[in-house]
C-alpha cells in the first residue's frame, strides 16, 4: 500500500508509526509535528526522518511556529496546503493521522 | 476530480486540529475536488450558529459557511451535537444532520479519506 | 462499488478520549449504512486495536454502575452481536500483561462471534486489505 501519515505531534504516544510498514510510506508532519523537521533534541534529529524517504513539513505551521523554511532538515519537503492536496491525491491510495 | 471525505473529531476551540481539517478542505476544493466533511465527537459542537470571533479562539462558523457555499457537505453527528446542546434550531444553517452511516456512506464513495480523531 | 473493506485503527487507551469509543460505534454503524447506498454496495469494517489501544477492553467493566456510561466492554459485545471482524493484537496484549482470556465475548447475548486476537502482522493484513484506514 502506499500510505501517507500525518504526524501532528511531536512527541509520539504510540508506537504504530514505527511498525506499519508500506511499498511507499511517506510522512506529512504538520501542526507540532513539525518540531520533528526543525529541531534536534540533544543534538540528534527526529527518528522519524529515518522512518521514511518521502517526508514533507507545512510551510503555514511551520512560520506559524516562528521558524523559517530554511530552519526544517534537508530531507524534508516544504509543502503548503495545495501541495498537500496533490500529494494525498496523487502519490499514496491511503492516509493515517497519528 | 476526486472526492475527500474528513472526518474531524477534536473540538473548535482547545487545539488547532479543527483549523487545519478545515484548511485542507478548503485547498482540495479550491483546486476542484468534491469534499465531505463529518464532525463527531467535541468537533460536533462547532455546527452552533452566532459564534463570536475572539482573536484569541479559532473560529468555525464563517468557514464552515465558506465551505457549504463552495459545495463542501458537512454533516454533523445528531447525537454528539445534541449531548452537547447544539439542535438544528441553533444551528449553522446548511450544515446536515446525521448518524455516523452517514460518514460510512460518503467514505464508500470517497477516493481518500482522513479520520483525524479527536483529543 | 460494491464492498469497500475499511481498516478502523484504534490507538488509544478507552475512558480518556472519546475518540477510542467512538471508533466502535462508527465501526457498528455498518450495519444500517446500506439505506444510504446503491443496491449491492456494501461497507466491510475490521476493528483493530494496538498499541496502548488495547486497554480498556477486558471483561468485568463497571462503567455504567460508577459513571452512567455504556462500558467499552458493552460496545465490544454490540460489536460481536452485529458480525463485526475485532482483531485485538497479540504482542501489546502481551506487552501490558493483560491476558487473553480477559478479552470480553457476547455469548450471554447469542454471538457466536469471538474477538480474535492476532498478531500485528494480520492487522497489517487488515489493514493493506482495506480500501482506507481510519486511525483513532
Amino acid at each position: 500500500m502506499k500510505l501517507a501519515v500525518f504526524v501532528s505531534d511531536f512527541k509520539l504516544a504510540c508506537d504504530t508509526l514505527e511498525r506499519l510498514n508500506a511499498d511507499k510510506l511517506g510522512i506529512i508532519f504538520v501542526a507540532n509535528g513539525v518540531y520533528h523537521a526543525t529541531t534536534k533534541e540533544n543534538g540528534k534529529s527526529s527518528s522519524l526522518l529515518d522512518k521514511a524517504p518521502n517526508l514533507y513539513a507545512l510551510s503555514e505551521d511551520i512560520q506559524t511556529r516562528g521558524m523559517k523554511d530554511e530552519d526544517v532538515d534537508k530531507r524534508v519537503k516544504v509543502v503548503n496546503y495545495s501541495d498537500v492536496v496533490d500529494i494525498i491525491f496523487n502519490e499514496y491510495d491511503k492516509l493515517a493521522w497519528i | 476530480m476526486a472526492t475527500l471525505t474528513i472526518g474531524c473529531f477534536p473540538g473548535l476551540v482547545g487545539n488547532m486540529t479543527y483549523d487545519f481539517a478545515l484548511k485542507l478542505a478548503e485547498a482540495a476544493v479550491n483546486k476542484g475536488h468534491k469534499v465531505n466533511i463529518w464532525f463527531s465527537g467535541n468537533a460536533s459542537g462547532s455546527v452552533k450558529a452566532k459564534q463570536k470571533h475572539l482573536k484569541d479562539y479559532s473560529t468555525g462558523e464563517k468557514h464552515l459557511r465558506a465551505l457549504i457555499e463552495k459545495g463542501v457537505e458537512i454533516c454533523t453527528c445528531e447525537a454528539c451535537s445534541i449531548a452537547r446542546g447544539v439542535d438544528k434550531t441553533n444551528a449553522i444553517e446548511g450544515i446536515q444532520w446525521n448518524a455516523m452511516h452517514w460518514y460510512l456512506a460518503k467514505i464508500h464513495a470517497s477516493d481518500r479519506v482522513l479520520q483525524i480523531g479527536g483529543e | 462499488m460494491g464492498d469497500v473493506k475499511l481498516a478502523f485503527v484504534v490507538q488509544k487507551p478507552q475512558y480518556k478520549s472519546e475518540t477510542s469509543r467512538l471508533a466502535i460505534t462508527h465501526a457498528i454503524s455498518y450495519q444500517t449504512v446500506e439505506i444510504l447506498l446503491e443496491d449491492g454496495d456494501i461497507v466491510t469494517p475490521t476493528l483493530c486495536f494496538v498499541g496502548e489501544g488495547v486497554l480498556g477492553l477486558q471483561k468485568g467493566q463497571k462503567a455504567m454502575d460508577l459513571y452512567g456510561i455504556t462500558s467499552t466492554e458493552t460496545h465490544i459485545k454490540n460489536c460481536l452481536l452485529v458480525d463485526l471482524d475485532v482483531l485485538v493484537c497479540k504482542e501489546d496484549l502481551a506487552k501490558y500483561g493483560i491476558p487473553e482470556d480477559m478479552m470480553p465475548d457476547a455469548e450471554d447475548m447469542g454471538a457466536d462471534k469471538k474477538i480474535k486476537v492476532a498478531p500485528f502482522s494480520e492487522i497489517q493484513k487488515a489493514m493493506e486489505d482495506a480500501k482506507h484506514v481510519l486511525f483513532f
